[in-house]
């Protein structure tokens, strides 16, 4: 007897006197599962019509005691730009009891789809809102929190530098020129000009960028723009790296930090924090307009934001006003670094009317925080390689803050004594 | 036929007390049925929601879609034919990589490692299913790929470059070192079923090749293999499954690069490192639906390979099944 098969012939042994009993069980389901079907299917169009907001009654709004009261954990929550990330996470720590605030660095454009979506109660990114975003979402205040240096990083090895240079000097042009393909090999005569007594090996340039929409890269591909006319005709500045163009992608400013520092012969550009954290890596210079090569420092970048905001008709603009074309790029102080930018928080003016949920005891968290950042938050800065807000940007940040609303009027202000500031 | 005592249960109590008696089956019988429609619910729901949500790339692009190697957000023009490409290229390296290898592993912990090894080597082996693919991505990162770019790579490139395969090595990132990592990734899982299987041959198969005097590689060969070769098949598709969708450790290996792979040491993406790349940071509605879409396409890959797999082991059983030749 073949093994398989065995008992598929055979004649059933069970007993007959049960049957009935079963063949009632099996009509009754019958019902049975009709009644569990609908009550599935109503709860999961329950769930999904709570999500589009068919049940949205009139949401009572708790009124909030005046004076500051500690928000409860996790209360505000952000998303965006990784450039700014490591000051965002300290800020975090050290806000109240260090978990109000949760911040997700996702990157700039990720920060811009959550703040026009609502799903975080402020967006933060290095790219200021393009006309189209604005109009696609309507509302947002644009509040410059800190400032930063845009620096390109390389790891080559067999470098040979003369006395009284320790690292590769660069201009926008030669970047823009390795970046779009034109250079390909450090040893180029390009690069060597800049470089003069320096010993470039000969090898292939490994160009690392950021993958996804990214407020550094829309840094970097503006002063590229700026700076070199080939890249401003074909790839002009934008969040998202061309496509086309040689190189590996990275994810975040920590991905492209990690990606030239693991790979042989590369150059990425990174936020001046990770070029200052990264181990194993070199930091170049940048020519600034004055012909000098200057190594990115927070003294040189903030020296940057002070020589083109102190110029004769400098404004900027009002917070609910249109960002797009302020640029701190190429200060044309003679020790200025050349790529340095702000980088801003995004919020919605209005915040009843942009989070159903909101109560004015949330909206009163968020403006608190918001406070706390342009303020007690900035004397972080300057130890996290960031650019602390000059007062005149403090001032106009305050402008702007002080016109957020909740139900059409003004939120009370209150700046928490609870964050800590360093040391 | 002999029926014995007849369940007393039955018949001879009031129907009240039979509905009474048999409530807690019935609501056993709702809340698991509950959870089965809800499951399936949420699966259609999940290719609704694609579908639904990538029309808008669909009408845009139509089928030129899945054969155009543009992916250009700057220019708001999207094809899907360098994801797709870089899925299904590192999938099948992995394997041609990992099949040998989990076979060679499955046939030495099955039949010749000494069995006190055995089962602290079949654990040894399935512990790397349990390693996180972050930590695989973080080992691809700082030591697969280096190592692969400063050894192995430059010597494919010397002696096999005439092929058009390796080209020039470079980058942070290239498709052989996000294939070599998958390969890793999968062993387990070909190697762990694969074992199971051949475990189950039964010693009088092996003993009649042996008895013939067949030499360890042709008992092998002749009676395990053929055995076992449906769960060796389940096994591999299995690993391929994980091959196709596995994200992290890829997204950290293979180079991001949005477009048809140049060679096998140029860099790309996989359909999933794309979505982790750039859904969350996309350009706006175009680019997410088109994102969206290359996820459905990834689905379907998916499911094909399922439905292959299905096809391959009830081909492979049938005739073959438990039958003493």
């Amino acid at each position: 007897m073949s093994s398989s098969g065995t008992g598929t012939n055979a004649p059933p042994t069970g007993t007959t006197t049960g049957e009935p009993t079963i063949q009632r069980q099996k009509r009754g389901r019958g019902a049975l599962i009709a009644v569990v079907a609908v009550i599935v299917i109503i709860i999961i169009v329950l769930a999904v019509g709570y999500e589009a907001g068919w049940f949205k009654g009139s949401s009572s709004s708790t009124t909030g005691t005046s004076g500051c009261t500690l928000p409860s954990a996790g209360t505000i929550k952000g998303e965006g730009s990784t450039l700014v990330a490591p000051l965002m996470d300290q800020w975090a720590t050290s806000y109240w009891t260090g978990s109000i605030v949760t911040y997700d660095s996702a990157g700039s454009s990720a920060g811009i789809q959550a703040v026009s979506t609502k799903v975080v109660d402020f967006g933060a990114s290095d790219a200021p809102l393009t006309h189209a975003q604005r109009s696609s979402a309507p509302g947002i205040l644009t509040i410059p929190e800190s400032a930063g240096g845009v620096v390109p990083i390389y790891n080559l090895a067999g470098l040979k530098f003369p006395s009284g240079q320790s690292s590769l000097n660069f201009n926008g042009s030669v970047l823009a020129q390795i970046y779009d393909g034109q250079l390909t090999n450090w040893n180029n005569t390009a690069l060597q000009a800049l470089n003069v007594n320096v010993y470039i090996p000969s090898v292939t340039i490994a160009p690392v960028y950021r993958t996804g929409g990214s407020g550094t890269t829309f840094i970097f591909t503006s002063f590229l723009t700026l700076e070199n006319s080939y890249w401003a005709s074909h790839y002009n500045k934008n969040t998202s790296w061309p496509s086309g163009l040689p190189g590996t992608g990275a994810s975040g400013n920590g991905g492209v930090a990690a990606a030239v520092s693991t790979t042989p012969d590369a150059i990425g550009y990174v936020d001046l924090n990770y070029a200052q954290t990264t181990s194993g890596i070199g930091v170049g210079n940048v020519q600034n307009p004055s012909g000098k090569f200057i190594h990115a420092t927070v003294a040189n970048t903030e020296s940057a934001l002070a020589t083109i905001s102190g110029a004769s008709g400098f404004s900027l603009p009002a917070g609910s006003g249109d960002w797009y074309n302020v640029s701190f790029l190429n200060s044309p102080g003679p020790t200025d670094y050349p790529v340095t930018s702000l980088t801003y928080l995004l919020v919605y003016q209005d915040l009843s009317s942009a989070y159903s949920t909101y109560t004015l005891t949330s909206a009163k968290n968020l403006v608190d925080f918001l406070h706390w950042a342009i303020t007690t938050g900035q004397t972080w800065s300057a130890l996290l390689y960031y650019v602390p807000l000059p007062t005149f940007i403090v001032n106009s940040d305050n402008t702007t803050i002080n016109s957020m609303t909740f139900g059409g009027s003004s939120i009370p202000v209150c700046i928490p004594s609870g964050g800590g500031a360093p040391g | 036929m002999e029926s014995p005592t007849p369940s007393p249960t039955s018949s001879h109590q009031s129907p009240l007390a039979r509905r009474v008696r048999r409530w807690p089956d019935q609501l056993f019988f709702a809340i698991i049925l509950a959870f089965a429609i809800l499951v399936v619910a949420v699966a259609f729901a999940i290719v609704g929601i694609l579908a639904y949500n990538s029309q808008q790339s669909f009408r845009v692009f139509g089928w030129q879609f899945f054969i155009s190697s543009n992916w250009s957000p700057n220019g708001q023009v999207f094809g899907a034919l360098p994801f797709i490409v870089g899925t299904l290229l590192t999938s099948a390296i992995a394997l041609l990589i990992a099949v040998p290898l989990s076979l060679g592993t499955a046939i030495f912990i099955t039949t010749q490692a000494p069995r006190i090894l055995r089962t602290p080597l079949g654990t040894a082996v399935e512990l790397l299913a349990a390693v996180p693919s972050v930590i695989y991505g973080f080992w691809g990162v700082y030591v697969v790929h280096p190592f692969m770019r400063a050894t192995v790579e430059p010597v494919l490139h010397e002696y096999l470059g005439f092929t058009g395969l390796f080209g020039p090595p470079g980058g942070s990132g290239d498709v052989l070192t996000a294939s070599v990592i998958l390969a890793v990734m999968i062993v387990p899982t070909i190697s762990a079923v694969s074992r199971d299987t051949m475990a189950a041959v039964p010693a009088a198969q092996t003993e009649a090749a042996l008895s013939l005097g067949a030499t360890d590689w042709e008992t092998t060969r002749v009676a395990t293999i053929p055995f076992a070769r449906s769960g060796i098949i389940g096994g591999i598709i299995l690993g391929l499954g994980r091959a196709i969708g596995e994200t992290m450790a890829v997204t950290m290996t293979i180079g991001n690069v949005d477009r048809v792979p140049d060679s096998l040491l140029g860099p790309g993406q996989t359909i999933a490192s794309l979505i982790a790349n750039e859904l969350l940071s996309n350009t706006g509605p175009l680019q997410i639906s088109a994102i969206l879409e290359c996820g459905l396409v990834l689905l379907l890959i998916s499911l094909m390979v399922n439905v292959v797999a299905r096809l391959l082991v009830w081909r492979a059983t049938r005739g073959v099944g438990g039958r003493v030749v």
